[in-house]
């Protein structure tokens, strides 16, 4: 449960707002991390946590793209959930060619997860970082200034470190 | 409206209005122009959103800046600065010299485009929907559509159309407009948010996630509001055209708030050609329900027309055997029994008993000699405290806002009074104070300023500590002018300092306006008189008395307990009347509900049932007079809040039923032929009016009076109300109180607090669920996964002391009755106390507090 085991994240979340209401969004991630996506039973317990209706989280899940919803979109997350922007000006600097690459090389399609759990790769629209294009939101980090070398090299960074954290 | 509304000048198409400062553009645009301003989105009794963009209108100023003063040109005509863009009159408050055009290209041009960006994606069902006929996105398109489409039809977006939110509420995804009406009812005028739109743009729908889905007592509400028919009831879904339909102005035959309804009606050909009811709407009185009704009402018709009920009279024969019989029979078996009683004739009489039936059978009752007139459930009693106090004649809730105080009594309000819940959560959103005293916690502690919790069953002192504290507030002073009995109060010392009713006196006597509503939750009859005096004797030593939004609520049982009152039944008179030799009972089931009856009736050697079904009151009967419903005759009900009013024959009648009035009155005339046989309902009503100060001014014709009302919703222009019905059937009338009749003293009786008992076991409190297994509402097939199973409530405390967790199923046992039911554990029950609902077990439980033993 959130409630225990992110006792203290929640309560400094909470610290900051005026009401339980207004903590729902920092808890949604939170939520979010733990279970790899939002489903029926993340969400009820976001609203216990916040003191609103269910219904009133799942709008708010619904509202905002930054925020996955297993039940609409049908699968889970992956692992390292990657959003390239593919709008005109990162096109101009190849971002469209890069983001079939990516697909190609993962084995998925637009908006799939990776077999193994691991990756979800979408395209989104603009993250604000065009100068830096092609470029991709990984988990909510930028990466700037891609290409399919440098790409590869952290994709195997990524797995080398899942491995490591499920080892030990 | 408030009184004190300041009337500024604003120019419509030209014209000049003068309207309050700060309404509603489109409001005053429809209620002062007669200019409907076309609208989905914005609603008369919602906060306005501005999504739509429906109503775009052109807007100027004419003020001179300098002066303040309208500028007028040479012709008289005032000088406009028209703004550049249109502006959504939704949003717009009218300020001084404000114009508007709403009939110019530009303003066509830009509705015309709305419409047309409504329909690229709705689908063309309007043929096999609901809604079709009354739609507002219908008779829009009419007015503003292209009539061709420049999209092709294969471009638009398919969706579900079937998506239950709930059993009772269905929703067709393509045709959601987005306006988000249904959302924020929930959201703002209920306050249960269970109704949510979720993603974005044309992906968006909407969702419920709570548990049952859609888990409020006004889902039906949504249908009637929402403008284009993507909510539809399970009930009317695919049932009828509205054009067939005809429109039956009704009453709720529930609460007592009194609703107004519309039952829609047709001729039906699978019903066997009768004309039945398809839908009920509600009916527009701003007085009592405005616009809403709950879902009980709503969907709770099909009772009139179940299966099981009873058609023909019966009569049961000497061996036991029940004989279907002609009226005739039927009436002179009886009538021949009421000549030999002797007087010894009682008459017990339900909440869903209209005006007319009570004084017909009042009259027959004081024939026979008999005048033991009681009324079921006998829970709540009072007459002389609201014939004192009652809410002043002409009282709102919708005038309650800042300045009011709300007090809720030992009631659970939205279990009992949907529509007041409603109604008092709304006061409280406009600024009134709400004061809870009550013994747990209930769904309107959220919106409480002032809890004064108390045990079960300690009401009277919580009122009376209540009335001490306001005794000794700063700057208390008593009007000796306005009530005699005041060295009565003062005698009876009271607490004055119990914590936290300091603040709580403070609200009372610093609000311009109280209202006290009183139910009877944890009291015994005898406490529940005592509690309603206190209540009144609070109200009259703060003089909060004799003026409209001031006054004593009761929460009674049932439609027209206050009716009953008011004809000479009592709650007292119940026990009496059932141990009487002849015991006419009228739409009751006092065997069936309460363990306590049977034993009084057990006495009684011949018993009269009018019912509309088999009970066990029925099962004891000598002679069934099959009843009638509220649908298939015409009457009146006085509610709560002591408004009369009256209700139509809208249905064909079921077997061969007669009303209960003319039962009563044919009787008489069998025992005694010199008493005329009353020919209608009306007829009697007339004799009301004579015979009975109160009702003088009842008559049928007085209480279909209309006005106009604000806002003006039921018109052909369905966009801005929805499809709630304009009100042909009449406001109905209240009668005044005491306090307001010029010149009489109103009398204090204070009642001594009660020492309280040292509480030892366990307490079975019986309290009262909207939704319940009573006949006259199970019948209702659809609404039956809603009905909780048989439970009772326990506190986790007493839970563990007695090793039962939640969903165990246990048994309750008072004296020599038992009742099997599941176990409810949660921290909202008081210790010591199990939460019993009534009706819904099979066998009765106790409607009055008793001593209860858990076994498992």
């Amino acid at each position: 449960m959130l409630a225990e085991k992110y006792a203290d994240k929640i309560a400094k979340i909470r610290s900051k707002y005026p009401d339980l209401r207004s903590t729902v969004m920092p808890l949604l991630y939170i939520a979010q991390e733990e279970y790899g996506g939002l489903d029926e039973s993340s969400l009820r317990e976001v609203a216990e946590l916040c003191d609103l209706d269910p219904t009133e989280v799942k709008t708010i899940a619904g509202f905002y793209t930054m925020y996955w919803e297993n039940d609409e979109k049908g699968y889970k997350k992956g692992k390292y959930w990657l959003q390239v922007c593919t709008d005109l000006p990162c096109a101009l600097r190849g971002a469209d060619q890069f983001f079939e690459q990516l697909l190609d090389h993962l084995g998925v399609e637009d908006g799939g997860t990776t077999e193994d759990g691991m990756f979800t790769v979408e395209h989104v629209m603009c993250l604000a970082a065009c100068d830096k294009a092609p470029m991709l939101q990984c988990n909510f980090h930028f990466l700037e200034n891609l290409d399919m070398e440098k790409m590869k090299a952290k994709i195997e960074e990524w797995r080398a470190e899942a491995k490591e954290r499920e080892n030990g | 409206m408030p009184d004190k509304v300041e009337f500024v000048t604003i120019f419509i198409d030209g014209e000049a209005y003068q309207v309050p400062k700060g309404a509603n553009l489109v409001d005053v645009a429809k209620f002062y122009a007669d200019n409907d301003i076309p609208v989905f989105c914005y609603h008369p009794k919602m906060s306005p959103v501005g999504m739509c963009r429906m109503c775009l209108v052109e807007l100027g100023n004419s003020v001179d800046r300098q002066t303040n003063d309208i500028k007028y040109n040479a012709d008289g005509k005032p000088e406009v600065m028209w703004f550049p863009k249109l502006q959504t009159a939704c949003t717009t408050t009218v300020t001084h010299g404000m114009a508007v055009r709403t009939d110019t290209p530009k303003v066509t041009d830009a509705r015309d485009d709305v419409i047309e960006f409504i329909l690229t994606s709705h689908p063309l069902d309007c043929p096999i929907c609901d809604k079709g006929g009354e739609c507002p996105l219908q008779n829009l398109t009419m007015r503003h559509g292209a009539g061709v489409s420049r999209f092709d039809f294969d471009n638009k977006l398919h969706l579900d159309k079937h998506v239950p939110l709930g059993e009772l509420i269905y929703l067709d995804r393509e045709r959601c407009i987005q306006c988000a009406r249904c959302t924020r009812f929930c959201d703002e005028v209920v306050g249960d948010p269970v109704l949510g739109f979720h993603e974005r743009g044309r992906s968006l729908q909407i969702v419920t996630l709570s548990d049952p889905p859609f888990d409020t007592y006004f889902s039906g509400n949504t249908t009637d509001i929402c403008p284009v028919g993507a909510l539809t009831t399970a009930d009317f879904r695919f049932g009828a055209r509205p054009w067939e339909l005809n429109e039956v102005p009704s009453l709720d035959p529930y609460g007592p708030e009194g609703a107004n309804i519309s039952l829609s009606t047709r001729l039906d050909r699978d019903s066997g050609g009768v004309t039945i009811i398809k839908r009920v709407m509600p009916r527009q009185n701003e007085y009592v329900n405005e616009i809403w009704i709950s879902d009980k009402t709503r969907f709770g018709h099909h009772h009139s027309r179940a299966e099981n009920r009873l058609s023909k009279p019966m009569v049961r024969r000497e061996d036991g055997t029940l004989e279907t019989v002609s009226w005739n029979e039927a009436l002179n078996t009886i009538a021949e029994v009421l000549k030999k009683s002797a007087g010894s004739v009682g008459a017990v009489a339900g909440p869903m008993v209209s005006n007319e039936d009570l004084w017909e059978l009042r009259q027959l009752v004081e024939l026979t000699g008999g005048s033991k007139l009681g009324i079921w459930p006998a829970t709540m009693t009072g007459a002389e405290a609201v014939a004192q106090v009652g809410v002043g004649t002409g009282t709102n809730f919708k005038d309650m806002g800042k300045g009011t105080t709300i007090v809720v009594v030992a009631s659970d309000l939205e279990e009992e009074a949907p529509i007041w819940f409603l109604r008092t959560k709304q006061a409280r959103d406009r600024g009134a104070k709400l004061m809870l005293l009550t013994a747990r916690p209930t769904k309107l502690d959220k919106y409480a300023a002032c809890i004064l919790r108390h045990h079960h069953g300690e009401t009277l002192n919580a009122v009376n500590n209540l009335i001490g504290a306001v005794l000794s507030s700063d700057g208390f002073t008593f009007e000796e002018s306005r009530a005699e009995g005041f060295d009565t109060v003062k005698k009876a010392k009271y607490k004055g300092d119990e914590a936290g009713y300091d603040e709580a006196a403070k609200m009372i006597t610093g609000a311009e306006n109280v209202v006290v509503l009183v139910g009877h939750e944890g009291l015994t009859l005898a406490q529940h008189g005592d509690v309603m005096q206190s209540a009144a004797n609070l109200l009259i030593l703060t003089g909060h008395v004799g003026k409209p939004n001031n006054g004593l609520i009761p929460v009674w049982p049932g439609a027209n307990t206050q009716g009953a009152l008011d004809l000479g039944f009592s709650a007292e008179a119940t026990a009496d009347a059932l141990s009487q030799s002849v015991v006419i009972v009228a739409g009751a089931d006092p065997v069936g509900t309460d363990p306590a009856a049977k034993a009084f009736i057990a006495s009684a050697d011949f018993v009269i049932a009018l019912s509309m079904f088999d009970t066990a009151t029925t099962a004891i009967a000598k002679v069934i007079l099959p009843r009638q419903s509220v649908p298939e005759r015409d009457g009146t009900f006085t509610n709560g809040e002591r408004r009369v009013q009256r209700f139509y024959t809208a249905q064909g009648l079921i077997g061969d039923t007669r009303p209960d009035w003319k039962v009563f009155s044919q009787l008489s005339n069998l025992i005694d032929p010199a008493v005329k046989v009353r020919l209608s309902a009306a007829a009697v009503m007339a004799e009301i009016t004579k015979n009975v100060p109160r009702y003088a001014e009842m008559s049928y014709k007085n209480l279909a009076r209309m006005e106009k009302q604000f806002p003006d919703v039921g018109g052909d222009d369905l966009y801005y109300g929805g499809t709630a019905y304009g009100n042909h059937g009449g406001l109905g009338v209240q009668w005044p109180v005491d306090a307001e009749a010029a010149g009489k003293k109103l009398t204090l009786k204070a009642v001594k607090s009660e020492k309280t008992a040292k509480r030892k076991g366990l307490v079975a409190v019986p309290v009262r669920r909207l939704y319940d297994r009573s006949p006259e509402f199970s019948a209702s097939q659809m609404m039956h996964q809603r009905i909780p199973s048989a439970y009772a409530q326990l506190s986790r405390k007493d839970a563990e002391k007695l090793k039962v967790v939640e969903g165990d199923d246990i048994t309750l046992v008072f004296g020599d009755g038992k009742v099997r039911v599941t176990a409810k554990v949660d921290g909202s029950t008081p210790e010591g106390v199990v939460l019993v609902p009534v009706n819904l077990t099979d066998n009765p439980v106790p409607t009055a507090p008793m001593a209860v033993e858990v076994e498992k």
